[in-house]
Formats: C-alpha cells, structure tokens, sequence
C-alpha cells in the first residue's frame, strides 16, 4: 500500500496572484511535484475552515492556500 | 450578546458516543456573533466528526442544520420533525436554547455542544469580555455606564476598595478597576458630583438568589389567544 | 489558519498538513517551492488517516 502512495495535495489559489504564479511556472517551465490539485478561487478571501476541513475530509493528505 | 465557547471535541465525542444519527442544530443569534454556535460552526463540528467517526470506523451519520433562536418555540417548531429523525441533538446554542429544544424533542435527547459563558461584549478580534450580570436592578444611570456589579470583583457601589492601584483591579492584574473608570468616564461626561451623592444599600431581590427569575407581564398574557378568536 | 490545524490535530489529522503561503502573482518559483514542500510534507506524514480502508 505504501509503496502506491502518492500524495494528494490541494492548492487553493486566488485567482489574481497565486493562479497566476502557478501559470507563469507553466510558462518558465519550472518543474514541480504532479501532485499538486488546484482549486481556483476567485479570491483567497473566500477560504474559510469548512473549506480546509472538507479538503481533508474528502481526502487530502495535504493542503495549502496561496494568496 | 450571550457569549460561550464550543466544548473540546473530545468531550462532544464523548457525549454522542452511543449514537448513529446525529443532528448538529447551531443557532444564529449571539452564539453565531460570538463564533461558537452559528452556521458555520455547525459546518466546522460536522466535519471534523465525520471525518473522526470516518477515521475510527463509528459509522455515524452526521445532519446539519441552523435555526435563527433556539430560545423562541416558533422557531423550533418547524425542525422537529427532522429533529426527532436522529437519534439525538446536539445543541450549539446557550443554555437557555438547550433547555428550550430538549423540552420540546421529547423523547429525542439534546445535548450541548457549547460552554455558556457570559453576557458580553466582542473588546476586539478574538476577545470577549463580560458586561452584565443581569442582576435586575439597573444601576448604569448613576456610574456613567460601567456597571459595579459585573466589573468590580467586590460590587461595591461607592467608589473603589483599597486594592485599586493605577486604575488596575487587585484581584486580576488583566482587569481595569471599574471604579477607574466610572471615575474617567464621569469625569468626561463633566458629571463627577454624581459621585457625591451616596449610594443606599441596595435592592438584591430582583437579583438571581437560586430560584430561576420570570418576567410578567400581564397587558402581554393571553394576547395571541385572543386575536385567535376575534378573527374566527 | 492556526484554527483549522486545531480543528485537525483533535480529529488526529496533524496541522502541518495544511499551510498558508503569500504567493505574488510573479512569483512562479515560490509555487512550485510550494507545491513541492507540501508534497514532501504529505509523503512524510503518509496517507491522510481518512483513507485507510479505502485503498
């Protein structure tokens, strides 16, 4: 089992700053973890604890927000 | 507002242990103001149940729900029957909204999920502080409203005790001496002769002596009854 | 923030699994930091507890 886990890990972004990093570290082709999973919000205003908590509720092994 | 704080988890845990079909009711008056018992709340509990009955296999389920006042039957009525689909209710209200919803789920069991503190007052982010102790006798008219009985340790009603040093309480080195303050505060208000005048001993009896207090009012009894029957 | 990693820590789900980080809108190298140092953090914790039987 272990040696099948790849993490999940779940990026919130607003949609102005942090989206627009990971975009341009598309375009730099920069290389990062494929783990990641980018959630797009229109802000980072919008995050709140329910929002984290359901992340890892519904399976997250890790989360971040990036604003 | 009536201030409280959300029990720790592991005493909520605890308290539904032996149930399935849970309902977490928050409430949306004070305790919503006060970040311990409103929607999002509810929304922060039931998830961290589900995923610790997910976590140690409970298999219980988890409702959700937010009523705006626990203490008003009208507002309870129309959640009883979701209510008493569950095996038991928790409660994120104050004291008086538990009490209210566990007469009125018989033979469903309400249980508290939050700590009544106080009624208070938000000083600032992430600080509540208690203001008044409902003590039935209004005095804030004669201290420039800071109220003794809430804000002094000893209640005193005449200026402050020996124990006032550089407008700090000597009971807690984090609390200001109320008496400092109704000082300041009449001083500002170019009132401090009401100080002069001496306060009489005071009138305890509308005060809590154990027996829970009531509130009558008979122009208000009876008033629902009657426009019943005028409109039939 | 600090609230969410509690609201986790008393569900046994460690609060390091989740972080905040200031990411300007020119600062591609800080994303990809990122996402590589949360991806090293969730390997090191292992699976999110949840998942157990799942798998």
């Amino acid at each position: 089992m272990t040696d099948t886990y790849e993490p999940k890990v779940i990026a919130f972004c607003c949609h102005y700053c942090t989206y627009s990093a990971a975009d341009l570290a598309g375009s730099m082709r920069l290389e990062y973890s494929p783990n990641i999973r980018v959630v797009k919000l229109m802000c980072t205003g919008k995050v709140d604890v329910p929002l984290l908590l359901r992340a890892f509720e519904d399976g997250a092994d890790a989360a971040f927000v990036g604003g | 507002m009536i201030v409280g704080e959300r029990k720790p988890f592991a005493e909520i845990t605890e308290l539904i242990k032996d149930s399935k079909k849970v309902l977490i009711l928050g409430c949306g008056t004070c305790v919503s103001v006060c970040m311990a018992g409103g929607m999002k709340e509810v929304s922060i509990l039931a998830s961290q149940l589900r995923m610790d009955s997910g976590i140690q296999d409970k298999g219980m389920e988890f409702g959700e729900d937010t009523i705006q006042r626990q203490c008003d039957r009208e507002y309870i009525e129309p959640i009883i029957e979701l209510a008493k689909s569950h095996d038991v209710v928790v409660s994120m209200a104050c004291g008086a909204g538990v009490q209210l919803l566990s007469d009125m789920l018989v033979p469903t069991p309400v249980l508290p999920a939050v700590n009544t503190s106080f009624i208070g007052i938000c000083e600032e982010e992430g600080t509540w502080l208690e203001r008044c102790r409902g003590c039935g006798n209004c005095l804030l008219g004669e201290t420039g409203g800071i109220c003794p009985v809430a804000r002094c340790a000893k209640n005193l009603f005449n200026g402050p005790c020996g124990g006032s040093v550089n407008g700090i309480c000597e009971v807690s080195p984090n609390t200001p001496c109320a008496w400092q303050l109704v000082y300041d505060r009449l001083k500002a208000l170019d009132k401090l002769e009401t100080l002069e005048e001496i306060q009489p001993i005071r009138d305890w009896s509308p005060s809590s002596n154990g027996i829970p207090r009531g509130v009558f009012r008979e122009d208000m009894a009876g008033i629902g009854k009657e426009s019943e029957s005028a409109s039939e | 923030m600090k609230y969410a990693q509690k609201m986790l820590e008393e569900v046994g789900i460690e609060g390091d699994r989740l972080k905040m980080y200031n990411i300007g809108a020119s600062d591609a190298p800080l994303f990809a930091q990122a996402a590589n140092e949360m991806t090293e953090r969730a390997r090191e914790f292992g699976p999110n507890p949840l998942k157990k039987g799942k798998r």
